[in-house]
């Protein structure tokens, strides 16, 4: 009967009480000399063959890195002058534009040998190159919300002032007028045209679709260098002068 | 007194197998208090990004680090060392290499499978190849994935997701609930059709409610995909466990911040809550331990009393 009484307690028991007895190291650095668990690496294997195959075609060679960094880059300009290169290419018309935020790379080249990995780490995402046409009005908020993290717009030029808003906008190296009635055609990705990354005022226009990869789009470029002998280099040009 | 003393001696002079049976049940049953703390181990990851193989070695700042195939190598180990292990993960399984690219997410749900992962939630990037390529994956994870603000009634992933699981770790009732970022502006609406993000906080509320309640939980985890922290108004963890009691533990995600040690954040009553966040790529692997003692009661939440059973 007590047995019963102690049995009955332990269903309906009181809480238990929590302590923490933290180890000295919470965050184990998964780093050598661990070993690989073998089922793992037999589970790895057949994928990682497969992989490899692909990814480590050579498509270019870079002779410095293209770092990724805030603000203006070798890289966000490279990628940002192919996407209105290529959109204006796919659709045959004149592209004033090209947006890239520096959240939207993943990472930069490494010097020496591009492969399809390298392009593969910088743009993992399945985003397609698009094209929208934008007024005025959305144009000056686009260059209002780039002026906060300084990041450079393909085909443009404009100052920082000290509190941070854009000036003397220059597109295509005319100055931009954001009452001016016209449209400005902007090469980005369905993921930034969508109002990814913050940027709502691209949400409303309808977005012109390229059919090509921003992954895509950035090896052809790097094999278009190669192709025509030069290997990849880009630099900072001043896009964004900050006063 | 008598009676109890009689009984007792009846027991105990029964050397019989019926008396044996009952104190070995007993025995099971109280070692909590008999044989000192029950101990949990928690180990957990967040933002692992398709991290399949380790960081390449010219991948600069993380070179070389990371890798499942030594992840599942350390958890094995702890798991030698360890009886009572849970394993999490916070969100974003899904993006950063050709792996998912090419396969989709499939290698990363079945080593998580092999490597014994007792739940996950979901991230923004789980979402990358929309509804149906996250549908696709799902047979290939043998765990469950715990969201309690997302509402999937009107998706193609309806009935595919629980918002809590309680987890049995020998006596000690573990309830793990799950919470998810606002999808809006991260990820492209297409790509979550159907799905209605709830208010986190108030659906944090109603889980510790239930799981502290009816669901008779000793501890309370949350997995969330938030983040750490922001500046603004946007809910983050630390905001989360300032504003609601009762979490004990609040594995985070989302702004891959790596913190040295859990952060002790005090909840609205004085309950401590602890925060923890790993990184991301599966850098690190988080371990917590915690031991279990009775005493206390439930949160506030508990029954009213528990009550003795009165035999005869």
């Amino acid at each position: 009967m007590l047995g019963l009484l102690a049995l009955a307690t332990a269903c309906q028991r009181a809480p238990y009480r929590a302590t923490a007895r933290l180890a000295p190291v919470t965050a184990r650095p998964v780093a050598r000399p661990l070993p690989d668990d073998p089922a793992a690496a037999a589970l790895i294997a057949p994928y990682h063959d497969k992989v490899t195959a692909q990814m480590t075609e050579v498509l270019g060679t870079a002779p410095a890195a293209l770092v990724k960094n805030p603000g203006e880059s070798g890289l966000i300009n490279f990628v940002g002058d192919l996407q209105r290169e290529r959109a204006a290419a796919v659709l045959g018309q004149p592209v004033a534009l090209g947006v890239i935020t520096n959240g939207a790379m993943r990472a930069g080249f490494p010097a020496g040998a591009i492969t399809l990995g390298s392009v593969f780490e910088m743009m993992p995402f399945e985003n397609e190159l698009v094209v929208v046409e934008a007024p005025g009005e959305v144009v000056r908020q686009l260059f209002t919300a780039f002026a906060r993290s300084k990041t450079p717009v393909a085909g443009a030029t404009y100052a920082v002032s000290f509190d941070g808003m854009p000036a003397d906008i220059r597109i295509g190296g005319q100055p931009f007028d954001p009452n001016q009635d016209r449209l400005y055609a902007i090469a980005l990705s369905d993921y930034l045209a969508s109002g990814g990354d913050y940027l709502d005022f691209f949400k409303p226009l309808p977005q012109r679709h390229t059919g090509v990869l921003l992954r895509t789009a950035i090896a052809d470029q790097v094999r278009a260098f190669t192709k025509a002998g030069k290997p990849v280099t880009a630099t900072v040009e001043g896009r964004v002068r900050v006063q | 007194m008598e009676r109890r003393d009689f009984l007792r001696n009846t027991l105990l002079g029964t050397a019989g197998l019926t008396g044996l049976t009952v104190l070995g049940g007993l025995g099971a049953a109280a070692a909590p208090a008999k044989k000192g703390p029950l101990k949990l181990t928690i180990l957990h990851t967040n933002d692992m990004h398709s991290r399949i193989e380790p960081f390449p070695d010219n991948g600069g700042q993380w070179a070389g680090l990371g890798g499942m195939a030594r992840r599942a190598a350390l958890i094995k180990e702890v798991r030698a060392q360890e009886a009572n292990v849970l394993l999490l993960d916070s969100g974003d399984i899904f993006q950063g290499t050709p792996y998912f690219n090419f396969f989709g997410g499939e290698l990363e749900y079945k080593l998580m499978t092999q490597m014994g992962y007792d739940a996950s939630t979901l991230g923004n990037h789980d979402f990358d190849n929309g509804v149906e390529g996250l549908q696709r994956q799902l047979p290939h994870a043998g765990f469950p994935f715990l969201v309690a603000n997302y509402d999937f009634a009107q998706s193609a992933l309806a009935g595919k997701f629980q918002p809590y699981k309680v987890f049995d770790k020998a006596g000690i009732r573990v309830g793990v609930f799950g919470l998810g970022i606002e999808l809006n502006g991260l990820v492209l609406d297409r790509n979550f059709t159907g799905i209605t993000c709830l208010d986190p906080v108030a659906k944090a509320r109603e889980m510790v409610t239930r799981l502290r309640g009816p669901e008779k939980c000793d501890f309370v985890i949350c997995h969330s995909h938030l983040g750490y922290q922001y500046k603004t108004a946007k809910i983050d963890d630390r905001k989360l466990a300032a504003e609601i009691t009762g979490i004990d533990l609040i594995l985070g995600g989302h702004t891959h911040t790596f913190l040295e040690k859990p952060e002790a954040v005090a909840g609205p009553g004085g309950h401590q809550t602890l925060i923890n966040q790993v990184g991301w790529s599966g850098i690190n692997l988080g371990r917590l331990d915690f031991e279990f003692a009775p005493g206390g009661k439930r949160g506030g939440l508990a029954q009213a009393s528990v009550l003795p059973v009165g035999v005869g």
